[in-house]
């Protein structure tokens, strides 16, 4: 590979893996000077069990201070103020996290301002605000798809000015993140597909995206072929612990990846179709990803080509002539989505059409396709993608994944 | 000790860069300026842009900057290199003379130099990314072909931006860009 003129990669978070990777917690938080550690979770997570089987795993070692599992699934600055006043009464002195993106956003929200001090995150705005350690978080992922676990940003609603803030500072790297399989089993099996597809979109990305880099390259090619050997099973067999505990580690070195290294296409227009139509972000990323490999395979043939690798193993790489490689690594990942939609019953989404809202109604109506493609030039991830991405190509490829049909490459625009 | 031994460190090579980049951004400032009543994209975004929208593009830390502001007719107007006394909004820097040099002379793409951090934005994103297309276009119109092509991510193609159109609108930026307003605006920031 040709090496980058110039890159950066920062992680630095202890990360420990296993089926007793849980037991493990009360003495490596004692290790930074713990003493009451509060829960962060949600009512679904707590319902699901889970915050049980936590307290009992980390029972005797530690003295829980509080639990918060007042998160909602659209949280916002107020359920941060909400959570840090909950942390400051109770005398916490770090974070236990246990859920999925929302939980571990919000936890780092919480983070922030009871480690600084105040009244409202709104007070915590603008660069340069978070100059010092803050105070240790751990993160149990109980979805294996986001790698916020890994990741240096937090982004939190401001429902009023229907804004998001986005904090991005070294010290949102969380100190510990704790990959158990005991946390995703009772995940039902077709978030389990989607999220792990949002991981198999952050390692991709990473690898085609103009960030790339040798270290992010490592980790996302290693994260892409144990989701392409681990997902089917995990989603037949919950009981599979070993395949749970691989999408663990697989969504944590994706999140690695792409927090040094960025995202591109897939994630500039699934976070635009999730926040106009209300859309799962695994839903997204699961119909979108082979598109964005599509849409850039004009400008990182090679990068695109060698994805197939890690996906359909060396076999399949090598019978494979090197100019077909992009497209067989687009079509592994449309079968997968297949089998994936064929296991679940229907729940695994393969195109935009065919996603209903409870009532049975499309969550992406045709007509929402041009505001999507208009609203996606205030995306960040527009910028790391390599080729441009302007309304007019966006809609394009809107276009093709609401009907789920490939991408007519003769569409793509290419420039003089 | 023998003061002798210490001379003056005579800026050099370093006064040259500034004294470039100084006029690139003179003349994006004045070509963005033009391009806002020129180019329909442009329009469009700048009407998404709220007014008194302030933003400044510099190199840190002390320079060349260049300011423009939406003004209340709705249009950006260029106005200067002086930040003093203006409440900047949007604050993009690149991070040293050095990488500004590199990104001026076009052997950096500015995608790829945005992607490399070597620019530090202050301010709200979305605004940032509106700026950042619209200096792209300036760049197409501004800058002959084989340069735009290093400094944007896709020159456009003819079927993108017809040749007529192109041509046209970059002699309408162009004489706007040095009329006589040019004189009054660096006349006021002396
Ligand atoms: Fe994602």
């Amino acid at each position: 590979m040709t090496m980058p003129a110039y890159y950066d990669f920062c992680s630095r978070v202890k990360t420990i893996s296993g089926e007793n990777a849980m037991e493990k917690i009360p003495g490596l938080l004692k290790g930074l000077g713990v003493r009451r550690p509060m829960i962060v979770t949600d009512r679904g997570v707590e319902a699901a069990g889970l915050i049980d089987t936590v307290t009992e795993a980390i029972d005797g070692g530690l003295d829980i201070g509080a639990i918060y599992a007042d998160i909602p699934v659209d949280s916002d600055y107020r359920v941060v103020d909400d959570g840090a006043a909950v942390y400051q009464n109770n005398r916490c002195d770090a974070i236990i996290a246990v859920g999925g993106g929302s939980v571990i956003d919000t936890a780092k929200g919480i983070n922030i301002l009871a480690s600084l001090g105040g009244k409202s995150l709104l007070g915590c705005q603008g660069a340069g605000t978070i100059r010092r350690k803050l105070n240790p978080l751990a993160v149990l992922p109980t979805t294996s798809g986001t790698g916020s676990e890994m990741t240096l940003v937090a982004v939190i609603a401001d429902t009023e000015r229907q804004e998001k803030m986005l904090f991005v500072s070294h010290f949102l790297l969380p100190d510990l993140a704790v990959l158990d399989p005991r946390l995703t089993r009772t995940l039902p099996d077709f978030l389990t597909s989607q999220t792990a597809m949002d991981a198999l979109a952050h390692a991709c990305e990473s690898y085609y995206c103009m960030e790339k880099n040798p270290v992010s390259d490592a980790l996302a090619l290693r994260a892409i072929s144990l989701i392409s050997e681990h997902l089917l099973p995990a989603v037949r067999n919950p009981a599979e612990t070993s395949a749970r505990l691989a999408l663990a580690n697989a969504s944590a070195m994706a999140g690695a990846a792409f927090s040094n290294s960025m995202v591109g296409l897939v994630h500039n227009l699934g976070h635009v179709v999730g926040a106009v139509c209300h859309v799962p972000h695994g839903t997204c990323m699961s119909i979108l990803l082979p598109y964005g490999l599509e849409y850039n395979t004009h400008r990182r043939e090679k990068a695109i080509g060698e994805i197939l690798f890690s996906l359909a193993g060396p076999e399949i790489y090598a019978k494979t002539p090197e100019k077909a490689r992009p497209d067989k690594a687009v079509e592994q990942i449309r079968m997968l989505n297949e089998d994936l939609h064929n296991i679940t019953g229907g729940k695994h989404p393969r195109f935009l059409g065919e996603i209903r809202n409870k009532d049975g109604t499309p969550a992406v109506p045709r007509s929402a396709l041009p505001e999507i493609a208009r609203k996606t030039m205030a995306d960040g991830a527009r910028l790391p993608n390599p080729e441009e991405i302007l309304p007019e190509d966006a809609l394009m490829v809107l276009e093709h994944a609401w009907a789920g049909i490939h991408l007519d490459r003769s569409r793509i625009r290419k420039g003089a | 000790m023998n003061i002798d031994r210490y001379p003056e460190i005579r800026p050099g090579k370093k006064v040259f860069k500034k004294a470039y980049a100084f006029v690139v951004l003179l003349v994006v400032g004045r070509g963005i300026e033009a391009a806002d009543r020129v180019d329909g994209e442009v329009k469009d975004i700048v009407r998404g842009l709220p007014e008194g929208f302030t933003f400044s593009l510099g190199v840190a830390p002390s320079g060349p900057w260049m300011v423009i502001r939406k003004e209340k007719s709705g249009k950006l107007r260029y106005l200067g290199w002086r930040r003093f006394g203006k409440t900047i909004e949007l604050d993009m820097a690149i991070r040293n003379i050095e990488a500004a040099f590199r990104i001026f002379t076009f052997r950096e793409s500015t995608a790829q130099a945005h992607n490399n951090g070597r620019f530090s934005v202050n301010g709200n994103l979305p605004n940032a990314l509106a700026i950042m297309r619209i200096m792209d276009i300036a760049e197409i119109y501004l800058l002959p072909k084989i340069i735009a092509t290093l400094a944007v991510k896709r020159y456009p193609d003819r079927r993108e931006l017809p040749p007529g159109r192109k041509h046209f609108n970059r002699l309408r930026i162009y004489l706007r860009a040095f009329s006589p307003g040019l004189f009054r605006v660096v006349y006021r920031n002396l």
